[in-house]
């Protein structure tokens, strides 16, 4: 017996040691640090006079002041709010806009067309940046200012990500929004493609549109998958910085109203000029918190519960 | 209640010739089965009916009218699938109801309608169930239920029963062949199940490779199969088939002789054929023990079954047939035997073209 276990101990540890390594390493370890660095006055990375001078909630306490009196942190505070809810709308309908409308035509058009929207996604974060800097640049050699300006709409270039709050918010929106689209559509499409094709004949025969289809059949067939999609986006949109980061750093929109939490997560701890990462650990902690609690009302609202059928049994 | 007229119906997907010219008319409150092996395209010329696919070629009447471009859903046809196709979201009530949404009925007719046609399939008890509470026998009730719920001209079945248990496809295809004739309305059934065939429909069209081998009542296609494939597809134990020579008179198969079928006889001169295969059904001939007139082998096996057994009697190194006994006989194996064919059920294909001899003209 003692041979078994010891046999099936071997086996175990020797499967799972480098996912549990990966997840130690990458996960944990990272965790437990960002929350004992928002309890000390960690700035500067000067590990050796400030790691270990606690500071209790004042980080905490930091945040919550800004919060109510230092605009630039409003701004980043309702920036993320909008980014994250409207992003998020446009992923998750455009998503299944695109699957149930590539459901419906034959295969070889649906899939080049589900192709072109997957290039956001497969480009370079940098090079796709640079196409939309370009794009909305607020000079007459920004594309569209030049195209407003050829067609008479405009005679004056428009700074577009400078137009606080509206210009800075869209095009952020805009970018972040064309690339979540995709993943979305993926999800989407294979799941409206395991539903069996018989349902839909059935739904034809009896004189179903494709409207009618969608709606009374493949969406809430596809609940489940919504769900995931609602709850995997809204987490990736409240922790994505890298394409918004580009775009504030080259000055195509305003810092302020362009910089959502996560990247001023990021400009605390690692940006230019005085370095805070107590202060940053703890908005870390406390964007974890709302991911988290977030998370759990999808799942709420969504009754994920009611999803999880009870076995059938025959007769 | 419609009489369903296929002129000439071709389809191809790609450079796949699923149907090939198929021909065939359907008659009003006919139950027609359409039997074939798998990939026969028996189900490809429901759908073709039902109008999901559109023919390549060819066109298709309801009566007089010309339904070949019309969409499904003007063609008021009722499907059934084979495994269901019940939208699991929906309660049965809700299942059954669907078709009358879409047509936007009244909801006081909607609930009218959904009782009475659950009543009839006496499922009227679980119409607030979820299909998955249901058992396969109900769920298959409650997709006939939604077929027949908007009263259409044509009943369309896509082998509704083979996801059924064995006892319990006995007693639906009872059942269902009873509904069809109280309801008066054209059915089309699509099986693999040459006994469910046999027992369910009016008429029977056996396909194979896309094309209609034989279309004719249950008892035409087993006693007067047109193709050596149809008597080998029909009957369980199928048709056994031995090669035979002709010689003055009689057909010989290896060591024996039998006299020529007299039904045969002025057919064989006509033709001047000398070799063909012999068919007959396991229960058209006896065996006798010892060495006498008909086939002579040795018993290869034999299988009782209750009321009778199956005896295999090998004719030769390698040709077997199959015949039935009466249960109280008792066979030892190697035994030397004699295979007595009723001679007015034999049926004599060509060797070339396997064909029956009476349909080589056509």
């Amino acid at each position: 017996m003692n041979k078994i276990n010891r046999e099936k101990f071997t086996a175990l540890s020797f499967f799972l040691s480098p996912m549990i390594l990966m997840v130690v390493l990458f996960y944990l370890v990272p965790l437990v640090m960002t929350v004992y660095i928002s309890f000390t006055r960690m700035r500067n990375w000067n590990v050796e006079k400030y790691l270990t001078e606690f500071v209790g909630f004042y980080n905490y306490q930091r945040l919550f002041y800004m919060f109510q009196h230092d605009p630039t942190f409003k701004a980043v505070i309702l920036t993320t709010v909008v980014f994250v809810g409207i992003t998020l709308i446009i992923n998750v309908f455009g998503g299944l806009a695109l699957a149930l409308a590539t459901f419906f035509i034959s295969e070889k058009p649906a899939s080049s067309f589900r192709l072109l929207w997957l290039l956001p996604r497969m480009s370079p974060i940098a090079v796709y940046s640079l196409v939309w800097y370009y794009f909305f640049h607020g000079s007459e050699i920004g594309t569209l200012n030049s195209i407003l300006m050829k067609l008479g709409v405009i005679s004056q270039p428009i700074p577009w990500g400078q137009t606080v709050p509206w210009g800075a918010w869209s095009i952020i929106i805009f970018v972040n929004g064309l690339v979540g689209v995709s993943f979305g559509m993926i999800v989407f499409t294979s799941a409206l493609n395991q539903i069996p094709k018989e349902l839909i004949i059935a739904a034809r025969v009896d004189g179903a549109s494709a409207w009618e289809i969608s709606r009374k059949i493949l969406i809430p067939l596809t609940k489940w998958h919504f769900l995931y999609v609602l709850t995997w986006q809204f987490l990736s949109l409240l922790t994505t910085y890298p394409h918004i980061f580009l775009l504030v750093q080259w000055d195509l929109v305003n810092k302020d109203y362009g910089t959502t939490l996560a990247l001023y997560v990021f400009n605390t701890a690692f940006g230019r000029g005085e370095q805070d990462q107590g202060l940053a650990a703890a908005a870390a902690v406390i964007l974890s918190i709302i991911g988290i609690i977030g998370g759990f009302i999808t799942l709420k609202v969504l009754q994920f519960e009611k999803m999880m059928k009870r076995p059938r049994g025959d007769f | 209640m419609v009489k369903i007229i296929l002129k000439e119906i071709t389809k191809k997907f790609g450079d796949f010739t699923a149907l090939d010219n198929i021909n065939l008319e359907i008659d009003d409150r006919e139950f027609m089965a359409l039997l074939g092996p798998s990939g026969s395209g028996k189900s490809t010329l429901l759908y073709t009916i039902a109008g999901i696919y559109k023919p390549t070629s060819g066109r298709i009447y309801f009566d007089d009218r010309d339904v070949t471009e019309i969409p499904p859903k003007d063609r008021n046809v009722g499907l059934v699938f084979q495994n269901w196709a019940l939208y699991p979201h929906m309660k049965v009530f809700d299942n059954i109801a669907f078709p009358l949404e879409l047509r936007k009925v009244p909801k006081q007719e909607i609930e009218k309608k959904v009782r009475e046609v659950a009543k009839m399939l006496h499922i009227e008890n679980l119409l607030d169930r979820y299909p998955w509470q249901l058992s396969g026998g109900q769920q298959q009730r409650v997709a006939i239920a939604r077929a027949l719920v908007k009263e259409p001209d044509v009943l369309l079945l896509d082998e509704p029963l083979s996801n059924l248990d064995a006892l319990l496809r006995i007693e639906v295809r009872a059942e269902l062949k009873r509904l069809q004739k109280e309801l008066g309305i054209t059915a089309v059934y699509v099986t693999h199940d040459q006994a469910e065939a046999l027992a369910m429909a009016d008429r029977i069209a056996v396909i194979r490779e896309g094309k209609i081998l034989q279309v004719g009542t249950p008892d035409d296609v087993y006693y007067k199969p047109k193709y050596k494939f149809v008597g080998g597809f029909l009957g369980n134990p199928p048709m056994n088939f031995v090669e035979a020579e002709v010689e003055n008179g009689y057909l010989r198969v290896y060591e024996s002789r039998i006299p020529v079928p007299a039904q045969y006889k002025g057919l064989i001169e006509k033709l001047d054929i000398k070799e063909v295969l012999l068919g007959f059904r396991p229960h058209d001939a006896e065996v006798v023990k010892g060495i006498s007139e008909g086939l002579v082998g040795e018993v290869y096996s034999f299988e009782p079954l209750g009321r009778e057994q199956i005896v295999t009697v090998s004719v030769n190194s390698g040709a077997f047939v199959k015949v039935f006994a009466p249960e109280g006989e008792h066979f030892t194996f190697g035994e030397k035997v004699t295979v007595k064919i009723r001679e007015d059920r034999i049926v004599l294909f060509d060797k070339k073209t396997e064909k029956a001899l009476e349909f080589l003209g056509e």
